[in-house]
């Protein structure tokens, strides 16, 4: 099986004024093809930034951290955004739809910046609505959907150029129990797919779904759950 | 925290916005106090002198882009003061949630947000009024320092403070009504993250489709969302955009219209031939256009100085001469004589015009089918059956007359009707153009001439010249060749009108910061949508070409509003009978087109700026 993800020795400081505060501390983590990683910990435990990290968002400050054979901290912005849109597809906590387009179009956008045809996009684009049960709600704006709603397009986005990366950030957190258990369906077959998949969580329906859950504390793994 | 100390440490905290609006209303106000100041110093009053006469002359061109330039500047001051004071109300409307949220009562946080408009509007005011006189002085030194004798005169200050005065109060009224907007939105409002103030309007643009393409279509989405502001930012870019026009097309133009009436009254490739007094006075009194010179007083009509009928048609027989004109030149009092119109208010009715004023004036007696010279006439030129007509000079008429083409003016004791009024820059306006036939019975009863003016070919003028000296030699005439005086002429208007277009500078330094303004809040309204891009693999060119097309598609529509206003304005309202040629719509279009341009590259500076911010610290921002 081909190593996703490789991290070693990852440090991530952030500097509030004169103040640094350590977000990641000496980490280190491997990720095969196909894994299903949960990661649990506190608020402030380092699993948003280590997801940052591994998606190319961020730099490290100190260590390695090597993604499908790319060392991320040598890379330029231009590379990396290749790189996101090619590997990488991202769901965030706060959903982060971009305002001004439908549904659709926010499904269809990475596959627009991929230079994929229009005809293409727009097949693809109603699939993965329909894969997230919001073929209904395509041409509506974000404001115009539901929380989960939105959840649920943020994933079909993540989905849109197929990537075999997924990172998932609390895509439960500010849902209802009734709309967290369609994510978590999601997330099953997306296990089911094969794809590799890294949830920041603290839903137990998720963590239950995972080959592997890690503890995070102050910036470090403590214990990993297999 | 007193009334004072809070504005004052809340406008340094801000000092991008805020140095954008004092930036903005220091230039207005710098560029309408320069305009005015040197206008009136250069010797020329504002368009309201000549209202209700005649609306002719060099000083009417100039005099009345200058008053249109000072409108339109202290318009802009105050819209951009305005558009600039709303963009920051509309990053502020949160503070006034939380101030009102907090107990703070409507009328102390209006107080506040007033005492800072105040602020900046009395420090740009001030600022403005002191780089606009320094401006003035350096010009009007300049001028002299080129040689040419521009006078000093006393600096205006009742105009200076005028100008200040209107500023101070058009900024508060328009700059006050986004504040009052802003302190009414409720606290709820305000503090909610979903609430923009004047910057979301729902649905943000169905209109646009997926097709136009990716960029386009979030520029504009973008755009629609801000619709408010958009539209604020689009009427004040046109309006600045008209004047930005209004100056470069229309000091263009005029600069060459001046030129090209200069060119016309004066003539291209023309020699004078008369006694070397004569032609010294006569140069004399043609630079009196640009340089004040005292002129001894002369004997026109002595013997020296007669041209006989015979040497006039041997020099207009010479090969390359293609014209002559003989003329008779003298100095003389001459009188108004009122005349009568029809009473406006009862057409039945007559009523006596002009008075029975008196002025020095030359007095030129021309064979009208003779005449060389091409002036820009109002009304009409000499016809060979004119016997008691006169075409009088634009200073005369303006300065003598109340309705020239109705009343006669009285020359060696005989009236003559006006038949037009020229604009000649020979004895700086005050001349009489009278037919020869009639000045000659009157001054000594037969026909004779002091000078002789002769059109000649530019590409043989050395060989003409020479066969003119010949022609003349063992007489006391001299020839002498007008290209090198016209040339005086054309540079002092040049120079005169290439300060005047610093103003382009002015207003484009205004619409830039208009336009980055704008830029600014909506690129901080989307940096976490860019972010989000960003996140998904959209590459910083892709980012910075979304800001690059919203600025595009701004500054086309205001373009094209200012651009069609200020130019049908130009040609319609500003210039009596501009000159305009190939050049002048191809440096009108070249600048215009620059002007663009530049404004849409300023819009860089916030996408590059936003793009170079961290994602995860875009995307961790509410």
């Amino acid at each position: 099986m081909e190593r996703v993800v490789s991290a070693s020795s990852l440090c991530k400081d952030y500097q509030i004024g004169s103040l640094t505060i350590p977000a990641l501390r000496d980490l280190n983590l491997e990720v095969e093809e196909g894994e299903f990683v949960s990661m649990y910990g506190p608020s402030g435990a380092g699993k948003t930034t280590l997801l940052n990290l591994i998606g190319g968002l961020d730099q490290p400050t100190s260590g390695e951290i090597v993604v499908f054979g790319h060392d991320l901290s040598t890379y330029d912005e231009d590379f990396l955004a290749t790189f996101r849109s090619a590997y990488v597809g991202f769901v965030f906590q706060s959903y982060n739809l971009i305002s001004t387009l439908t549904a659709l179009e926010n499904v269809a956008f990475p596959m627009e910046l991929a230079g994929w045809s229009e005809e293409r996009v727009k097949k693809r684009s109603e699939k993965l609505l329909r894969l997230v049960g919001l073929s209904h709600r395509a041409n509506h704006f974000p404001a115009q959907l539901s929380g989960g709603e939105q959840q649920r397009v943020a994933f079909a986005r993540a989905l849109a150029n197929d990537p075999p990366l997924i990172l998932v950030d609390e895509p439960t957190g500010n849902l209802d129990v009734e709309t967290g258990l369609k994510i978590v369906w999601i997330l099953e077959k997306l296990k089911a797919k094969g794809k590799t998949i890294m949830v920041a969580t603290h839903d137990e329906r998720i963590t239950r779904l995972a080959n592997r859950t890690l503890h995070l504390r102050d910036g470090r793994i403590v214990a990993t759950d297999e | 925290m007193n009334e004072i100390a809070f504005p004052v440490k809340d406008l340094m905290r801000r000092k991008f916005q805020t140095g954008l609006t004092m930036i903005g209303l220091t230039i207005c106000t710098a560029a309408t106090i320069f305009l005015t100041l040197f206008g009136e110093n250069i010797g020329f009053e504002i368009t309201l002198v000549t209202g209700g006469k005649l609306t002719t002359g060099f000083s009417n061109v100039f005099s009345r882009f200058i008053f249109t330039i000072s409108v339109l500047n202290v318009l802009v001051g105050a819209l951009v003061t305005s558009f600039l004071i709303y963009l920051s109300m509309s990053e502020r409307v949160r503070d006034v949630g939380i101030m009102k949220a907090t107990g703070c009562l409507s009328n102390i946080a209006f107080g506040y947000f007033l005492t800072e408009l105040s602020i900046i509007v009395f420090t740009s005011c001030a600022a403005g009024t002191i780089i606009g006189v320094l401006t003035h002085l350096t010009c009007i030194h300049a001028l002299n320092t080129m040689g040419f004798s521009v006078s000093q005169r006393p600096l205006n200050l009742w105009a200076i403070l005028f100008i200040f005065f209107i500023f101070i109060v058009a900024s508060h009224i328009l700059g006050t009504q986004p504040i009052i907007k802003a302190i009414r939105v409720k606290p709820a409002e305000a503090l909610s993250p979903l609430y923009s103030f004047g910057t979301t309007s729902g649905e943000p643009g169905k209109l646009a489709s997926s097709k136009p393409g990716l960029t386009l279509k979030v520029a504009y989405r973008a755009l629609m969302r801000r619709k408010s502001a958009t539209r604020r930012a689009i009427i004040c870019l046109a309006t600045v955009l008209t004047l930005t026009t209004i100056t470069i097309a229309g000091g263009i133009t005029a600069s060459q219209t001046t030129q090209g009436y200069v060119e016309r009254a004066v003539g291209r490739d023309i020699v004078i031939v008369g006694h070397p007094d004569l032609t010294r006075k006569y140069v004399n009194l043609l630079s009196q256009f640009f340089e004040a010179k005292e002129t001894e007083s002369i004997d026109y009509l002595d013997s020296r100085y007669r041209i006989s009928e015979s040497l006039v048609s041997e020099l207009s027989a010479i090969s390359g001469v293609f014209k002559a004109d003989p003329r008779l030149v003298l100095e003389t009092t001459v009188y108004e004589v009122p005349g009568v119109i029809i009473d406006p208010e009862e057409p039945n009715q007559y009523i006596p015009v002009g008075d029975h004023r008196l002025g020095e004036a030359l007095v030129l007696g021309v064979q009208p089918e003779r005449v060389i010279n091409e002036w820009l006439v109002f009304g009409r030129v000499l016809n060979e059956t004119d016997v008691y007509s006169a075409v009088i000079g634009d200073s005369l008429a303006l300065e003598m007359f109340t309705d020239p083409q109705k009343q006669a003016i009285m020359v060696f004791g005989k009236n003559f009707d006006i038949a037009g009024v020229c604009l000649d820059p020979l004895n700086n306006g005050n001349v009489v153009y009278v037919p020869l036939d009639a000045l000659s019975t009157l001054v000594d009863g037969q026909l004779s001439y002091n000078f002789l003016f002769l059109k000649i070919d530019p590409s043989k003028s050395l060989q003409v010249l020479a066969e003119i000296e010949k022609q003349v030699s063992g007489t006391m005439l001299e020839p002498l060749e007008l290209n090198e005086i016209l040339g005086k002429h054309l540079d002092f208007l040049g120079y005169i009108w290439s300060f005047v277009m610093f103003l382009p500078l002015f207003s484009l330094a205004t619409a830039t910061l208009c336009l980055l303004s704008y830029m600014m809040l909506s690129v901080t309204g989307q940096q976490r949508e860019f972010g989000i891009m960003r996140a998904l693999g959209a590459k910083p060119k892709a980012i910075v070409k979304i800001v690059f097309t919203e600025a595009l598609i701004v500054t086309l529509i205001s373009g094209a509003i200012g651009v069609f206003v200020g130019l049908f304005f130009t040609f319609e309202f500003l210039i009596p009978e501009p000159i305009i040629s190939h050049f002048t719509l191809i440096s009108v279009a070249g600048w215009l087109v620059l002007v663009l341009v530049f404004l849409c590259s300023s819009s860089l500076y916030p996408a590059v700026k936003v793009v170079k911010k961290s994602i995860v610290r875009v995307l961790s921002q509410p």
